[in-house]
């Protein structure tokens, strides 16, 4: 398979409400910050994949061919792909695709968000079936509650446990130029803050943000251009039918197919000594220990014991959302590529004040539905 | 496609439920299901030889938020990779020939489906439109199509009578296309009488809206030699977007399809469209359709009534095309099966080497995409 | 399995649905500026930095060049119809104000035999409005014959634009039942049963009935009765209130694999003390439905009221 690299990466100052532009606004910023990063202009994309939250999330059917206006993308080749929060991976992958066949030299990626427009539960209730168990749905956050309830007293993925990631990701957070909540915070903050659905609670979700993150994606040739490109050393983007017989709600089995995959195709055997630096999707902290499991930097049931370690602190041997991951700011359209861009910037020596010394290699994962949609990416500053 | 390190990828074989104004006793599940089922039987292909899912259909006409999730199972997706572009089903098929051309995957399933018989088409064309200055105003698919016809016919110098012709050819061939439900075609004069909906076009002459599911099977060319007899080759591929605002568009054009038409030709490795003597092109209007057909070439500006005489030197549309029947979602995809079908004999004798099929996209047709295939 | 069977839910029998949801959406500078501008009986465009082309209405890009869009310039109100259709009663056109090089997208009043491309026009203003700082501020166009060509200038004003304005989407559905979820339906409603499909490979049955296992793709080969106990498999106590929610808090979330099937529910768990939830529930507890009274059943899964803890 042909080489494909991230020539350059842009984000917007992510904010709960930015009221200065519109969606399209927002997006183009991000492009605007992408193609200066990567020293390109529009002239040099050959595609565009844009990627939203559900159109439900915002009042604009298939907004893409708004935005294209935006962002001088006339006349070229534009697509959306959705995957509910794992949007922005799935794009990166269709991007990775069309340059793998040739069909592209130089690919833009846009995934964005603006949940200030709209009613975000409500929206969110929307996924679920008319007929079965909408009426009973908590958006995702009583479904994730109530399976984090299962892991906790499976696999011991207790209270503390996520409220220390709550604490490492909001202090990392306070490095990041682009995440807009700052708070340092205590593990008695988050155990004493509002239970929403218990047992999450307030200081296990992330916050609701305006935001947008730009990836531009190239060909061998196209890289050799570049100054500093970052390597795509994997990527898969796996499924589970979200009501299949006897689901694995404690193991999310889309996520081990998929990072079992991207290891191959990396060439990695051991992730937590082969990766330097990782950037995790958590809709809400308890998914964070559940995704230390199953892309294997702990056995099953270690989490726990992994965040109490130290380990993936960002003074640890496995660092994990040295960027804040999603407690920082999650436009949830966008946070999936956000999280691969971090990692590219991570191996590129770009990551300003939260950079991991001699970051080679970083993963990303990142996910959506009904934590049925999963995908992984590795990246590397060698082309491997 | 045309590089070297990379194998081809053939079209293994198509299903199409039929398309009907209803749907009535059938969920989206149950069409899917079903579509799949068909695709896989005598196809040579078991549900575990595909590696990939790419499926198309839109929240909004569903009534449901990443509407796929709820799908996947009747998709066969389960543990496979998967993703979902919310646009045509054509758009899809391009992801799926990339996929495995690019070697992520060697046999990928494209599936598209909608059922606009659940909700209100107005209502889905309608919040494609811009919010500030669009919307308010009351624009939707009926409206848009008007103001384009209205500029091809001021514009190109065709004739109402003209647009009245193409509507009553897609009609008359629809009625010999049993994947086609339909009660009868309408006379030239029904269609020339009938209620004016939107200035010039008479209601005949929008596209219907129907409901039904299609899908394709894409393989990589060593394994579609070894488990298919009647592989089709896909040799270009080409999309483009035009503007947003219809009124930023080439009056009476449609260059979105020009350029996806031109790259779709220039993967392939043609220079000259008058090769291509089969088209599968969608429209959601009479006008539509003319101004696609020229776009792609196949006439001058305002003369692509010429390609719809006996004696036209390419066949438009012998499925009948969109105007009889659109399922929105799922017509360019629709348009790839109608070709596949034609030149791997599932309509008897192959009188075709190749085809080209088209897809849009978008309020007034705003994005495009073009496929060339070859047998 | 056979899609013709007969159930009391007939077979094109829907389900009627409703998305509502309100929103705020940011205009952005120059809609903003523009809808505002309207109020004052202005028409406002701006002018391409890249390519200098006037675009109206005014927006913030050049979606032809993708350059930015910079200044506003005040429009003259006279134009000419570039394009018209008549939609049951409403004429929409598109019109060339003098002095832009985009047309603008309104509303003609006037009989559409008048409404010819190239015909002079002229904005017409509304005696009063609803709602301010919409594009409906303007009400349109009206036929302005041999009306001299106007010229745009350089809007000096200061207006203070809007950033947000409030829309509500309201999309109505119908949605079908398809032969499994009627039969499922029907069987709940006439015998307070629920039903699921078994798959003919692995012999999981599998809840809501459906035509093809998730796992195996085969098909399913038979309707079963799964009981109306089962596992307490999750649960989360829920204090958050949102929009649409059907349930005041605090009440109980629960997904329950009943006995028989092996597939998960979703429904509430109650009948119990929920301030004592968190001892009282136990992950993978037996809970059973409490169906509401026979007479107050309509066919959903809302019949049965709640899940109630079994206890030994």
């Amino acid at each position: 398979m042909r080489n494909v690299a991230i020539l350059g990466v842009g984000q917007t100052n992510h904010a709960r409400r930015r009221t200065d532009v519109s969606t399209i606004g927002l997006s183009r910023e991000a492009v605007l910050r992408a193609l200066e990063d990567a020293d390109l202009t529009m002239d040099d994309i050959d595609s565009v994949v844009v990627c939203s939250g559900p159109v439900l999330f915002a009042a604009v059917n298939q907004p893409e061919k708004w935005l294209a206006d935006a962002i001088g993308a006339r006349n070229k080749p534009v697509v959306r792909v959705t995957s509910g929060g794992g949007t922005g991976l799935a794009g990166a992958l269709a991007a990775v695709n069309q340059v793998r066949a040739g069909h592209a030299n130089r690919v833009l990626v846009i995934a964005y968000d603006k949940l200030s427009e709209g009613a975000l539960q409500y929206s969110i209730s929307t996924l679920y079936d008319p007929f079965w168990g909408r009426e009973f749905a908590v958006g995702i956050m009583g479904f994730s509650a109530a399976y984090w309830k299962s892991r906790m007293d499976l696999l011991g993925h207790s209270e503390e446990a996520a409220a220390m990631v709550s604490v490492k990701n909001h202090k990392n957070a306070l490095l990041n130029p682009y995440a807009h909540v700052k708070k340092e915070i205590t593990v008695e903050d988050v155990l004493n803050s509002k239970p929403l659905c218990w047992p999450i609670k307030l200081l296990d979700v992330p916050p609701i943000s305006d935001g947008a993150c730009a990836v531009i994606l190239g060909s061998e040739d196209a890289a050799k251009k570049s100054e500093n490109p970052a390597w795509i050393r994997g990527m898969a983007y796996y499924c589970e039918a979200e009501n299949a017989a006897y689901r694995s709600m404690i193991q999310s089995e889309p996520l081990t197919i998929a990072a079992a995959k991207v290891y191959r195709q990396a060439g990695i055997t051991n992730p937590r000594r082969q990766v330097d630096v990782v950037e995790v999707q958590e809709p809400y902290t308890c998914f964070e220990l559940s995704y230390y499991e199953g892309l294997g930097l702990c056995p099953s049931g270690g989490a726990a014991e992994l965040m109490a370690s130290g380990a993936t602190q960002i003074d640890g041997d496995i660092p994990v959302n040295p960027s804040g991951g999603c407690m920082g700011a999650n436009p949830i359209g966008a946070t999936a590529l956000i999280r691969l861009a971090e990692v590219a910037q991570q191996v590129r020596g770009k990551a300003g004040a939260y950079q991991i010394e001699g970051a080679k290699v970083g993963l990303a994962q990142a996910g959506g539905g009904w934590a049925n949609l999963r995908g992984v990416a590795v990246v590397s500053s060698e082309k491997g | 496609m045309m590089n070297d390190d990379l194998e081809r990828v053939a079209i293994v074989a198509t299903a199409q439920t039929q398309l009907r104004s209803a749907w009535g006793s059938m969920q989206h599940v149950d069409l899917i299901g079903a579509t799949v089922n068909d695709l896989l039987n005598g196809s040579g292909f078991r549900i575990q030889d595909i590696d990939v899912i790419i499926d198309c259909g839109s929240d909004v006409l569903d009534g449901r938020s990443i509407s796929n999730c709820g799908f996947l199972g009747a998709m066969g997706a389960h543990h496979k990779e998967e993703s979902r572009v919310e646009e045509d089903g054509i758009f899809g098929a391009i992801y799926g020939a990339n996929k495995v051309s690019g070697g992520s995957a060697d046999v990928a399933l494209v599936i598209a489906y909608s059922k606009p018989s659940e909700s209100s088409v107005a209502g889905y064309y309608s919040t494609l439109s811009e919010p500030f200055y669009q919307r308010p105003l009351g624009l939707d698919h009926i409206s848009a199509a008007g103001l384009l016809a209205n500029q091809y016919l001021t514009y190109s110098g065709a004739s109402e009578e003209d647009l009245i012709t193409i509507a009553f050819e897609s009609w008359r061939k629809a009625s010999h296309n049993k994947d086609v439900e339909m009660l009868g075609a309408p006379s030239r004069d029904d269609i020339a009488r009938a209620v004016r909906i939107a200035d010039p076009l008479t209601a005949p002459q929008i596209s219907r809206n129907v409901d039904g599911a299609v899908a394709i099977l894409i393989a990589k060319e060593s394994v579609a030699r070894k488990l298919s007899d009647k592989p089709v080759w896909i040799t270009g591929i080409g999309s483009a977007i035009d503007s947003h605002y219809l009124t930023e568009r080439v009056p009476g054009k449609m260059k979105a399809a020009e350029t996806a038409t031109k790259f779709a030709l220039k993967s392939a490795g043609i220079s000259d469209i008058k090769q291509f003597k089969l088209a599968e092109v969608s429209a959601t209007s009479s006008a539509n359709e003319a101004m696609v057909v020229e776009a792609m070439g196949f006439a001058d500006f305002g003369k692509a009534i010429n390609c719809y005489s006996e004696n036209s030197a390419v066949s438009i549309n012998p499925s009948g095309g969109a105007i009889p029947a659109d399922p929105i979602m799922a017509t360019g995809l629709v348009r790839l099966h109608e070709a596949y079908k034609q030149l791997s004999g599932g309509y008897g004798e192959v009188k075709f080497d190749k085809a080209i099929a088209h897809g849009a996209g978008g309020l007034g047709m705003q994005n495009h995409c073009v496929i060339t295939l070859e047998a | 399995m056979n899609n013709t069977f007969t159930s009391g839910i007939g077979d094109d029998a829907v389900l009627e649905a409703q998305i509502n949801l309100p929103y705020t959406l940011t205009t952005g500078k120059a809609a903003g500026t523009f809808l505002v501008a309207l109020d004052q009986k202005i028409i406002l465009g701006t002018t391409c930095e890249k390519c200098q082309k006037v675009i109206v209405p005014a927006t913030d890009y050049c979606g032809a060049c993708g350059g930015q869009n910079v200044g506003f310039l005040e429009m003259p109100h006279s134009g000419a119809i570039t394009a018209v259709t008549k939609v049951d009663d409403k004429v929409f056109i598109f019109v060339h104000l003098d002095g832009a090089d985009i047309d603008l997208l309104h509303i003609f009043h006037g009989d559409l035999s008048t409404a010819k491309v190239g015909a002079r026009v002229t904005a017409k203003w509304p005696e009063s409005v609803e709602v301010a700082s919409r594009i409906t501020s303007l009400d349109g166009f009206e036929l302005a014959k041999d009306s001299a060509v106007g010229s745009s200038k350089p809007f000096t004003g200061t207006i203070e634009p809007i950033s947000e304005m409030p829309y509500k989407l309201s999309l109505n559905y119908k949605h079908s039942y398809g032969p499994h979820y009627g039969r499922m339906f029907d069987e709940l409603a006439t015998n307070q049963r629920i039903i699921g499909s078994r798959c003919s490979a692995c012999h999981n049955v599998l809840v809501p009935p459906r035509e093809y296992c998730d796992i195996c793709y085969a098909q399913t080969d038979l309707y079963k009765d799964v009981s109306d106990a089962g596992k307490l498999q999750a649960f989360s106590i829920i204090n958050l209130e949102f929009v649409g929610q059907t349930r005041t808090p605090p009440y109980v979330y629960g997904e329950v694999v009943l006995d028989g099937s092996a597939t998960r529910l979703i429904h509430n768990i109650g009948g119990f003390d929920i301030t004592k939830a968190k001892e009282i529930l136990t992950i993978g507890m037996q809970v059973k439905a409490v169906w509401r009274p026979k007479d107050q059943c309509k066919g959903t899964l809302d019949d049965i009221e709640y899940f109630q803890p079994v206890f030994e």
